[in-house]
């Protein structure tokens, strides 16, 4: 079978192209739901497909994880509570664009931007996959480690006026991701003796906590203010605008499908790594970061899009996930008697060529679905806020319960919804909680392996990073943004300019 | 790296308590596999908490640098009314969802919140919680299959009367 006829079979074929339209529909109202996590519903649906033939179970999965990771862009900038954290960047200039009325224009300008970056890691996936793939593989632990430390450190420098709150959230969140039992040896960590804290701490309930339950907390001071009425004139966007930020746009997707292709990072880190690049590139916005910018809406919907198409690189060229989502589907994948890896594509080219179409044709509905919609959806903002915030709790509750059906993580998720209310109101940001938390296994296992390798020696591990180009990048870049946000970055460039 | 706002009522006390907590996290993580090896268990949470307590000992001086706000109180713009009463009404709700069930625990939840919040009479607010309770429902428990607790409610029962309507068996 050849490509062309392998791209062609969700086309020609009517049930798989209304599966992707309808699991892409799904998906951008999955992930608009603040507490409902495109994994959960990627994961619940292969109980569903269990039965089916793979590729209406693959269509219906793509089409939920493309539309649901566009789809957090939404609550992101209607109600500043990011769907997924891959939206967690959307919100910072998002929301104040809702904010003066602009939410249509807003959600107009990321759909199609969202449509480029996905469209890039789609070409990328296709084009680039084997080659890509290789460049990941040779990455070092002590690679993972930096990139996590990287992370964590770009979250903590751009989500809040402190590096040091910043860095203190990150630390949490990674210690939050280390409760429980250690995967290597076994041994209890920060359990203090509990049986419930043995399994570790549910990232769902902590998410839906920090970002539900605390938002939902904070907007209780300004409940009864008069929702803004939003301009929905225009939706899509203007070729000059688009045309504009093109470039940005090509080059944060490019971000977002390299990080995507990196596995154990996704579409989150693609996002505020894509932020980051947009605030440092971008000399004279229109309107400043943080403050409503085109340019932060561009940088972190084009990079999580793109990072889809990336994800699945590693996943079907090398048998390792992208992401959370990736890493259902390849056991998905599995359940169908399939084994992804090096192989599949010299066994199965239909496969991958069916993959690559299928997530095509869910960007497409994606593009389609997000333009038409935006007046439908745009009205939950102007709906009373009295009303809408005991929806948004109870979706939150109902949301953390559904992780494990356990009590359990509601208590957490309420526990954590407190706690993350006060980090707010004293200044901490909460973005490099979560990320402290998805990444901390990638943090630790890399860690070790590291220094394992290294013979336990700090200082032959510091040898090995100055003799490899790749981790000698990663490691200079994390030094300079530290510094960065240090007032010795300014003393050194006023001496300079002095 | 540092923040000129003024200090918030109860900032001081929150950053202490970070202070603390952290100092504690440190002694825990000591404990893990104290300093036994570089890739040990405990040698990532000991990194992080001892971060953790070097950026609050930081946090807590540029704290007390600051001066208080003096317009601002603390049962007014920290811990005004309404954020105590939702969160003793989610504490409820998680305590009432086993014994009672998701549909009446949501209804009285809904209910109460809205006429809280929204000022608006009985009838009306009861009226919007049946109506976005019937639509969680459907949506989580029918379309997405999530398990809530039926609690009271013969829930079984009833999705197999309905069931049985449409199949032509109902009574």
């Amino acid at each position: 079978m050849d490509v062309l006829q392998s791209l062609l079979i969700p086309i020609l074929n009517p049930e798989l192209l209304g599966l992707i339209a309808l699991g892409t529909f799904a998906g951008i109202y999955v992930g608009a739901i603040p507490g409902l996590s495109v994994t959960m519903a990627v994961s619940i649906l292969i109980s569903f497909t269990f039965s089916w033939e793979v590729y209406p179970a693959l269509a219906l999965m793509i089409g939920i994880y493309m539309g649901g990771v566009y789809g957090g862009s939404r609550t992101a900038i209607l109600l500043n509570i990011p769907g997924a954290p891959a939206a967690i960047a959307t919100a910072l200039d998002g929301y104040p664009l809702a904010q003066k009325g602009l939410a249509g224009e807003a959600i107009g300008i990321v759909t199609v931007v969202s449509f480029i970056g996905g469209f890039i890691g789609i070409a990328t996936l296709a084009v680039f996959a084997p080659p890509l793939a290789d460049f990941a593989i040779r990455f070092q632990p002590r690679d993972y480690m930096l990139l996590a430390v990287l992370g964590i450190l770009l979250v903590g420098s751009l989500s809040g006026d402190s590096l040091v709150k910043g860095i203190f959230a990150g630390a949490l969140g990674i210690g939050l991701g280390s409760v429980g039992m250690d995967p290597l040896t076994y041994t209890e960590r920060f359990t203090f003796g509990t049986d419930a804290l043995r399994a570790g701490v549910s990232f769902v309930a902590v998410m839906i906590g920090m970002f539900g339950i605390s938002e939902g907390l904070m907007q209780l001071h300004t409940v009864n203010t008069p929702a803004v009425k939003q301009k929905i004139g225009r939706i899509i966007p203007s070729w000059s605008v688009v045309r504009k930020h093109l470039p940005l746009g090509l080059q944060t997707s490019s971000i977002g499908t390299v990080i995507g292709a990196l596995p154990g990072t996704g579409g989150d880190i693609a996002a505020l790594i894509a932020y980051d690049h947009a605030t440092r590139v971008t000399r004279n916005p229109e309107v400043p970061f943080g403050k409503g910018a085109i340019e932060g809406l561009v940088a972190p919907e084009t990079a999580n899009n793109a990072a889809v198409g990336g994800a699945f690189i590693p996943m079907l060229t090398l048998g390792i996930p992208g992401d959370a989502v990736t890493a259902i589907m390849l056991g998905a994948l599995f359940i169908h008697g399939l084994n992804p890896g090096p192989m599949l594509m010299v066994e199965q080219p239909d496969m991958f060529w069916f993959i690559v179409s299928a997530l095509g044709l869910a960007n497409v509905f994606m593009l389609i679905f997000g333009l038409t919609g935006i007046r439908v959806f745009v009205k939950i903002v102007e709906m009373p806020r009295s009303v809408l915030l005991p929806v948004i709790l109870l979706l939150s509750i109902v949301g953390a319960y559904a992780v494990s059906n356990s009590l359990g993580d509601v208590y957490w998720m309420l526990g954590f919804g407190i706690f993350g209310y006060f980090l707010k109101l004293y200044g901490y940001p909460l973005g490099p909680v979560i990320l402290g938390v998805i990444l901390s296994r990638l943090l630790d296992d890399n860690w070790r392996r590291a220094i394992i390798s290294d013979q336990e020696s700090l200082w032959m591990l510091l040898k090995g990073t100055v003799a490899s180009p790749l981790s000698l990048v990663l490691f200079v870049t994390v030094i300079l943004i530290f510094v960065s946000k240090t007032p010795l970055w300014g003393m050194i460039f006023r001496k300079k300019a002095g | 790296m540092q923040t000129t706002q003024p200090r918030r009522p109860g900032e001081l006390v929150f950053n202490i308590l970070m202070v603390l907590g952290s100092l504690f996290l440190l002694w825990s993580a000591y404990g893990i596999s104290e300093f036994e090896a570089l890739s040990a268990p405990g040698a990532v949470p000991m990194v992080t908490a001892a971060t953790m307590v070097i950026c609050a000992l930081v946090i807590l001086r540029d704290t007390l640098r600051r001066s208080p706000v003096t317009g601002e109180k603390l049962e007014r713009d920290i811990l005004p009314l309404p954020v105590v009463v939702t969160i003793a009404m989610i504490t409820a709700y998680a305590l009432l969802l086993k014994p009672l069930g998701f549909v009446p625990t949501s209804f009285l939840f809904l209910t109460v919140m809205i006429r809280y919040l929204a000022r608006c009479s009985l009838p009306r607010s009861v009226l919007l919680s049946v109506m976005i309770v019937a639509l969680i429902y459907l949506v989580f428990r029918l379309v997405f299959t999530v398990l809530m607790p039926a609690g009271i409610v013969p829930e079984a029962e009833i999705i197999a009367w309905v069931k049985g309507l449409f199949t032509g068996k109902g009574n």
